[in-house]
Formats: structure tokens, C-alpha cells, sequence
């Protein structure tokens, strides 16, 4: 019996055992224990990267690689936008889904490496601020929320079957939670440059 | 899209990543709105929204 339930539910019960360790880890403060070790980390980014040492010397150099960094988040949002507005019905109604999701989803692990790799050099720059902005950490957060969601949930459940098979509701609540998360990582990015 | 499909573990689980995604995010933005209205209400004594809290 625990073992067909444990077979059946195997994705499931993966949710809530993840679920469970953070709210673990969060009860026995380990992110709090954690926070200022982190600190070394970012000084040596920023004073002893090469990384670290062009974002605070060469203005044009940070500031080509941070339009490169917009331009791959914006593209994120386009594509994100389109694949969940599509799920939603609200657009593109006249080509399938599945055409949509699975075209979005190869330019979307392109502009999410960017995304990344220009945001580490942005980060660098400024390593000793952001460290300091519960802002700075929403992002990280939302934004490894949004890419463990795309590829360990979303996506895997959209490609299993055609999408007339899969309950709307479930479509619909995956399209309306992906629209949030990609909101809050561009938002607080935003709110980051403000700050 | 019929409402009636059988729903099964891959099913189940975006579901509730989603539900607990969704509130957690929903929340986030509630208690960012909340500290907001707070610091306005510090700053300026009164907050009157469609107001300029900037003008007296």
C-alpha cells in the first residue's frame, strides 16, 4: 500500500518532502547562520575577480554588459509572457500550445544563460552593496523558484502529454504562478537599480 | 480542454508548487505594500491614497 502510493506520487511527495526541509531549515534559522559567511565571498568577488576589478574601473564596459543583461531579462519576460498568455487562451489562440511552449522554451534556456552570466558580472561590480539588499536576495530567490519551476514542474508536465489532456485548471494556475514569479524577479531587479 | 480529465502525479504536484508558489509571492507583495504604507504614514503623519503625500 505505502509502496504504490510511494511509486504513484513519486513527484508529489518529492514537493512536500523539499517543502518540508525548507521549513526545517528556516525553524532551525540555518539561512540566518549562513548569512555572514557569505559576506568573504562577496568582498572577494568584487575586490579580487577580474570581474569585480572591470565593473569598478571601466563604466562603458558594466554598462554594455548590463544592457546585455536587460535585454536577456526582457527577452525572458517576452517569452514567458508568450507561453503563458498562450496556456491562458488569451493570445496566439490559433496556433497549438505545444507549438508555443516547446519553440519559447529552447530561445528561453538561451536568454536565461545570459541572463545569468551578465548578471554575475553586474553583481560583481557591486558585490559589497547587494549583499546588504533583502532585495538583492528576493531575486535570487524568485528567480531560482521560476527556473526550478520551469524545468523540474512546468515544462516536464507540459511536454508528458498534449495539452487537451491536461486539466485546465492546473494549466491555468501554472500559467497565472509563472507570470508572478518572472514579475517579482524582474521587479525587485528594478527595485535593485533603484536602491 | 474538458474540466472532468483525471488528475495524476505530474498533475498534482505543479498544482501544489504552484498553490504554494502563488501565496508565497502573493504575500510577499501584501507585506511589501503593508512596510510601504507604514514608512509614508512614519514620514508624512497621514497617508491619503490618490493624494501627493509629498504635498501638505
Amino acid at each position: 500500500m505505502f509502496n504504490t502510493i510511494l511509486s504513484q506520487y513519486k513527484a508529489t511527495l518529492t514537493v512536500f518532502l523539499v517543502l518540508l526541509v525548507i521549513v526545517g531549515l528556516e525553524v532551525l534559522q540555518v539561512r540566518a547562520a549562513i548569512y555572514p559567511s557569505l559576506l568573504p565571498a562577496f568582498e572577494w568577488l568584487k575586490n579580487s575577480t577580474p570581474l569585480g576589478y572591470i565593473g569598478t574601473t571601466y563604466g562603458s564596459i558594466y554598462a554594455t554588459v548590463q544592457a546585455m543583461h536587460l535585454l536577456a531579462m526582457g527577452t525572458l519576460g517576452g517569452l514567458v509572457l508568450t507561453t503563458d498568455l498562450r496556456l491562458l487562451g488569451v493570445m496566439f489562440r490559433s496556433t497549438p500550445s505545444e507549438v508555443i511552449s516547446n519553440g519559447t522554451h529552447k530561445a528561453f534556456k538561451v536568454a536565461l544563460i545570459v541572463a545569468v552570466l551578465t548578471g554575475i558580472f553586474c553583481a560583481a561590480g557591486v558585490a559589497d552593496k547587494v549583499y546588504y539588499m533583502p532585495v538583492f536576495w528576493v531575486k535570487m530567490l524568485a528567480l531560482t523558484a521560476g527556473a526550478a519551476f520551469v524545468f523540474l514542474v512546468k515544462q516536464p508536465l507540459l511536454n508528458s502529454k498534449p495539452h487537451s489532456e491536461i486539466n485546465p485548471w492546473i494549466i491555468r494556475g501554472m500559467a497565472i504562478t509563472s507570470i508572478l514569479v518572472w514579475f517579482t524577479v524582474a521587479a525587485s531587479g528594478r527595485w535593485i537599480g533603484f536602491s | 480542454m474538458s474540466d472532468d480529465k483525471k488528475i495524476g502525479d505530474k498533475e498534482l504536484a505543479a498544482i501544489s508548487v504552484s498553490v504554494i508558489l502563488f501565496g508565497g509571492l502573493v504575500f510577499h507583495w501584501v507585506a511589501e505594500l503593508i512596510s510601504t504604507l507604514d514608512l509614508l504614514e512614519l514620514a508624512y503623519g497621514t497617508v491619503k491614497l490618490f493624494n501627493n503625500p509629498l504635498v501638505f
